[in-house]
């Protein structure tokens, strides 16, 4: 009855993908301009650095959407399945997310850049006296180029897999579903058990590689849980933000305040548990004083404390104290407000985790040394061509997402838990 | 919310959606339901019965603070003012220690600030026997109440028997 009424297919109309294309435009902008005006910082650290940093954040968002997919298929849920397609849609991002980080893994070989210390050579050879780096010869069997781009490629590739599976049984479901062993949905579960493990394993290998390892010498073992949170709640954030958009728009008629209410209840939560994570960090850190461990939290409080203290107020105080009422997560103008905020604040979060580990390798690869104070363009503060970069990157994320959505129908007809998901009370 | 020493006329119904069918047609002719007895919460019942949102989250709020000013207050004044000692080279104001006592006593006092405030008001608590109408109501019976005061009892009955109640009883509670 109420199915009828709706549209079921996305049309991704010229003025959208004119739109979208004109934000990658200004992508590509920014970073021709960002990879010349490097403000001092050799080897277009500046450049390679946005590349890597956006790159990250928007992979990331892939895989946790791929990931909810799998938690919600495995936990008999039902609430979500009305509006699925867009995860769906989302999660085949990581194809491009491959190429992204595959260009940064040849970067390596090629030595186009220098984004991470351990990937130099002659550090790791005890017989170049002057140079050679103990600790980063002892991590060299995890962190190494073969790790990094071989291994790592194959985990990513392995997301892809189970992103495409997943996706191409719920469109198989659509044309020759609904029979009455609900036979696509049992092989989907198979699949979505099977890629819970594996993303929780292989996405911490994938953080420790890509992410915490601009930091080279420093490790913490919560760092993963926290850099996993913190996509987590960005995937929510963007969710809530396209279906708004597509509700505006005519579509997903049968998306309810209910809907949104459990949306923004799991933003309020992960938020929540993104500072837990964060806190539980600092806190052992703090705690403990050892100097190889707090020198990651020395040199971002000394030299980017807008950054840092910025970090929790608008990633913790605002989503706290605004969605903590039950009426918020039902309004729209509060949720997207929130979800904008977030958004921002967490692609802030992962400045913050990569620029200061990238700047201080740049230093010593220019053979600077001691302390280094002072301004950097692109390090300091994300300057316009990050915030440009950024919106380049987003939106190449939503043209790809938006192309995957207008392929398929926006309802998954014979999901067995369509129903459930139609008649959602919260 | 004490039912004490009132007469009602009181229906009870199978089944939920029944009951349901009847509150709405109760609000069409303007019978005054005392209140609705489930023995489980029925989605829909709430803005039928024009309950309005429960403030008890609001009292939880209070308390929350007032657990967070209590312990961070508290042991600001302990470990700064009354017995100040070093640990670990820290010093006496140390905000990150204290973040995970703080976290603690505000959810104590949230919790237990919500569940004597919710006692109090609707009359419960140790030693309270509260009237009840019919022991089947917290089994596999739903309720529908009047209170003889407010309106007919031959109204009443004559609503309850038409709209499909399975017993129609009257009691002094």
């Amino acid at each position: 009855m109420e199915k009828e009424n709706t549209i079921t297919e996305y049309n991704f109309t010229g003025t959208s993908r004119l739109v979208l294309l004109i934000g990658m435009g200004l992508g590509v902008v920014c970073m021709i301009l960002s990879f010349f005006l490097d403000g001092g910082v050799e080897h277009h650290a500046r450049f390679w650095s946005n590349f890597l940093h956006n790159s990250v954040f928007f992979t990331g968002i892939a895989l946790m959407a791929t990931f909810f997919i799998a938690v919600c298929i495995t936990a008999w849920a039902g609430w979500y399945t009305i509006f699925k397609r867009v995860w769906e849609a989302f999660s085949q991002f990581l194809i491009v997310g491959f190429i992204l980080m595959l260009i940064i893994g040849i970067g390596i070989y090629l030595h186009w850049h220098h984004l991470y210390h351990w990937a130099d050579q002659t550090i790791l050879n005890p017989e170049n006296e002057e140079v050679y780096d103990a600790i980063l010869h002892g991590k060299s069997a995890f962190l190494n180029t073969t790790w990094y781009v071989i291994i790592g490629g194959l985990i990513v590739l392995v997301w892809v897999f189970f992103a495409y599976k997943l996706r191409a049984l719920s469109l198989d479901e659509d044309q020759n579903g609904g029979d009455a062993n609900f036979s696509h949905h049992r092989s989907m579960r198979w699949y979505a058990a099977a890629f819970l493990p594996i993303a929780g394993f292989s996405s911490a290998a994938m953080i420790w590689l890509w992410i915490m390892s601009v930091d080279s010498h420093w490790y913490s073992t919560l760092f993963a849980w926290y850099t996993g949170a913190s996509w987590f709640v960005s995937m929510i954030a963007l969710t809530i933000l396209v279906l708004v958009y597509l509700k505006n728009r005519g579509y997903f008629a049968n998306v309810s305040a209910e809907h949104f209410h459990d949306l923004g209840k799991f933003m309020f939560a992960f938020s929540i548990f993104w500072t837990y994570l964060w806190f539980s960090q600092y806190m052992l850190i703090w705690y403990a004083n050892v100097g190889e461990e707090t020198t990651y939290f020395k040199q971002r409080i000394d030299h980017y404390p807008v950054l840092f203290y910025g970090n929790l107020i608008i990633n913790f105080i605002v989503p706290f104290f605004v969605l903590m009422r039950n009426d918020t997560k039902r309004k729209y103008g509060t949720l997207v407000f929130v979800s904008i905020v977030l958004l921002l604040g967490h692609w802030w979060d992962f400045f913050l985790m990569l620029k200061p580990g990238i700047l201080h390798t740049a230093h010593e690869a220019a053979g600077m040394t001691g302390e280094h104070g002072g301004f950097t363009p692109g390090f300091t503060i994300p300057g316009l061509l990050e915030i440009g970069t950024m919106l380049g990157f987003l939106s190449l994320f939503l043209f790809v997402a938006f192309s995957v959505l207008s392929r398929s129908s926006l309802v998954a007809k014979n999901d067995p838990f369509l129903e459930e998901s139609l008649h959602h009370h919260v | 919310m004490s039912y004490r020493n009132r007469s009602i006329v009181y229906g009870l119904y199978n089944d939920e959606e029944v009951l349901l069918d009847a509150v709405k047609v109760a609000n069409e002719k303007h019978l005054k339901i005392m209140d609705v007895f489930t023995p489980f919460p029925i989605h829909g019942l709430d803005p039928l019965l024009g309950l309005e949102e429960s403030r008890l989250h609001i009292g939880g709020f209070v308390y929350g603070s007032l657990g967070t000013l209590t312990a961070f207050l508290g042991m600001t004044w302990i470990f700064v003012q009354d017995w100040p000692q070093i640990y670990g080279g820290k010093p006496h104001w140390s905000v990150p220690a204290f973040i995970p006592i703080t976290f603690e006593l505000t959810v104590l006092f949230a919790a237990i600030g919500m569940v004597v405030t919710f006692y109090i008001i609707n009359g419960l608590g140790p030693g309270v026997v509260n009237p009840y109408i019919d022991p089947r109501i917290t089994d596999d019976k739903f309720c529908i109440a009047f209170d003889v005061h407010e309106v007919n009892q031959v109204d009443a009955e004559a609503f309850l028997s038409e709209t499909g109640a399975a017993e129609i009883n009257a009691k002094t509670l």
